[in-house]
């Protein structure tokens, strides 16, 4: 049976991600043109400037091989293929309902740099969606090389302005305004928020505010009059004067990078979690101890892969990155999320942060499941160590999740070791989560944690953190005979 | 180049129809900056002559002021 393609809307081709190998299959039809773009300035710019996935067509030989795998025959027989090219592969997809609003937007303005600079080139992007984006690190990647095609010179409308709209500036501006979470609008609406969605929220005056109305409200109140002449609109617009299109175009591209701009999210965006590094329950001895016992771990084992569970604003998420370790950090707090993206932004980190709560973790999405896997199908194995520091009782006592089922999640996240940090039912910032029902966890004793550890792990060391109710864990994964 | 319309994207409705509509006034301004355009360079090739007609600026002065024109 074929594998499911991730990607399949576009009739230029189809990508598939078979053996941890991203291919894409192009048809005849588009293949010219896509071999015309690879071999354009713009492309090879963005290449060498690693915004454009890397991409190569497959030699003969390398097809042939390919050709006789029975999984992958009904692709091949397609009359209408032309060629297999190869992208390179990120280590680790995420999806824009995982992104706080900083990625949504690093991916909107990468989107229109390309789609820009292309232009100048006679090509265009014919989609705008964040999907056609992934991040290495925190750095934004165009991995749909396929979406660009050639553009009439006298053309002056780029069709995908509406698609860009609906799917980075209103969710943006939703999420600016109203304060609704990306998660909210992506896992639901594949394609973002349509104007009229938008409208309905407006206020009757804020629908006449100079943003809304271009955005939002002439928009709606157009589509409502404007159905009677539907197929004139959308018949293609030649000028008889190829320099007024690409006037026009430019006038198009200018304007939406200036409402995205004013979309930007604010630097210091506050959150119940994202002060909680200089409002924290520990002393500096106590830190300091934690810092060093995380610190040392990452130096024994020099993971390759890292992932930081509950990261809040980086912190540890930094250390590990800073020994060389590709990291990926969760957090639910999309604003802590923010922060952790603007930290490794700025220093250079390797670090992918994603808005994920590991008790309610990104559901699978799409066609069949298979468009968007969810977190926990990308994240099984992928990863030497996870740390899971001062996150342990939020899932214990906010989301009520039985420690064993905690432990044996963790156990399927790494392939190596874990460092966690328990926290004993007298702590003050546990007592705060149980609200009084303190009864309800009281068994939960160091003694109880450390022989349900023994189901899944050995405990490598451990250490009290001087003055307060936590003690620090290295576990090693109890090898299961792999 | 063959042109292959291949944009399988929703386009939108109203959102495409104030596009179009956007699309003819900044059309409007391109030609009126063409037109002003036309007009400063008239007006400059008109001056620029009269100016070479008077005297040409010559001395270290004249060339910083021509290399700072020069310079991107």
């Amino acid at each position: 049976m074929a594998p499911v393609s991730p990607s399949f809307r576009d009739p230029a081709g189809r990508c598939f991600i078979f053996h941890q190998r991203v291919l894409r299959f192009v048809t005849t039809d588009a293949l010219a043109a896509f071999e015309q773009f690879l071999q354009s300035d713009c492309a090879r710019r963005s290449l060498a400037q690693q915004k454009l996935a890397g991409t190569r067509r497959l030699n003969d030989a390398e097809a042939a091989q390919l050709r006789e795998n029975p999984e992958l025959r009904s692709i091949w027989d397609e009359p209408s293929l032309g060629a297999v090219f190869e992208h390179e592969r990120l280590s680790f997809r995420s999806y824009p309902h995982e992104w706080p609003p900083e990625m949504l937007w690093a991916a909107g303005a990468l989107t229109l740099d390309l789609g820009r600079a292309a232009l100048s080139e006679g090509f265009g992007l014919k989609d705008a969606t964040p999907h056609n984006i992934l991040f290495r690190g925190s750095e934004p990647v165009f991995i749909d090389a396929l979406s660009f095609e050639p553009r009439h010179p006298a053309d002056p409308i780029w069709l995908p302005e509406a698609q860009f709209i609906r799917t980075f500036l209103l969710p943006l501006l939703a999420q600016h305004r109203w304060g609704i979470p990306l998660a909210d609008v992506f896992t639901t609406h594949r394609d973002g928020l349509e104007p009229e969605a938008v409208y309905r929220l407006c206020g009757p005056l804020e629908k006449f505010t100079p943003r809304m109305l271009a955005l939002v409200s002439i928009p709606t109140w157009l589509s409502r009059k404007s159905a009677r002449n539907e197929a004139r609109l959308y018949r293609p617009r030649r000028l008889a004067n190829a320099e007024k299109a690409r006037f026009i175009l430019e006038s198009l591209f200018r304007r939406l990078e200036r409402a995205l701009r004013a979309l930007e999210p604010a630097k210091h965006r506050d959150s119940t979690w994202s002060n909680y590094m200089s409002r924290h329950s520990y002393d500096e001895p106590a830190f300091a101890a934690k810092e060093k016992f995380v610190a040392e771990v990452l130096r024994e084992f020099q993971p390759a892969r890292v992932l930081d569970a509950g990261a809040n604003t980086g912190h540890f998420s930094a250390l590990a990155a800073e020994t060389g370790a590709e990291v990926v950090a969760v957090d639910a707090d999309a604003a802590c999320v923010g922060a952790i993206w603007r930290r490794a932004c700025e220093k250079k980190l390797n670090i992918l942060p994603l808005v994920v709560n590991l008790a309610r973790p990104s559901p699978a999405l799409g066609w069949r499941y298979g468009e968007c896997p969810s977190f926990l199908e990308r994240a099984a194995g992928a990863f030497d160590g996870v740390l899971m520091l001062a996150v342990i009782h939020h899932l214990l006592v906010t989301e009520r999740i039985p420690l064993e089922e905690i432990l044996r999640l963790v156990g399927e996240l790494t392939r190596s070791w874990v460092v966690l940090e328990w926290i004993e039912p007298e702590d003050e910032m546990f007592r705060h989560l149980t609200r009084g029902r303190d009864s309800l966890h009281a068994s939960l004793t160091v003694s109880v944690f450390e022989r349900a550890c023994s189901a899944c792990f050995d405990i490598v060391r451990s250490l009290p953190l001087p003055g307060t109710q936590r003690r620090m864990y290295c576990l090693k994964r109890k090898d299961r005979g792999r | 180049m063959k042109f292959i319309v291949l944009a399988y994207i929703d386009p939108g409705l109203g959102a495409l129809l104030w596009q179009t509509i956007v699309a003819a006034f900044v059309g409007l301004l391109f030609y009126l900056k063409k037109t002003r355009q036309w007009i400063v360079d008239s007006v400059l090739k008109l001056f620029g002559r009269r100016r070479d007609a008077k005297a040409t600026p010559v001395g270290p002065k004249a060339a910083r002021k021509e290399s700072k024109i020069e310079v991107p």
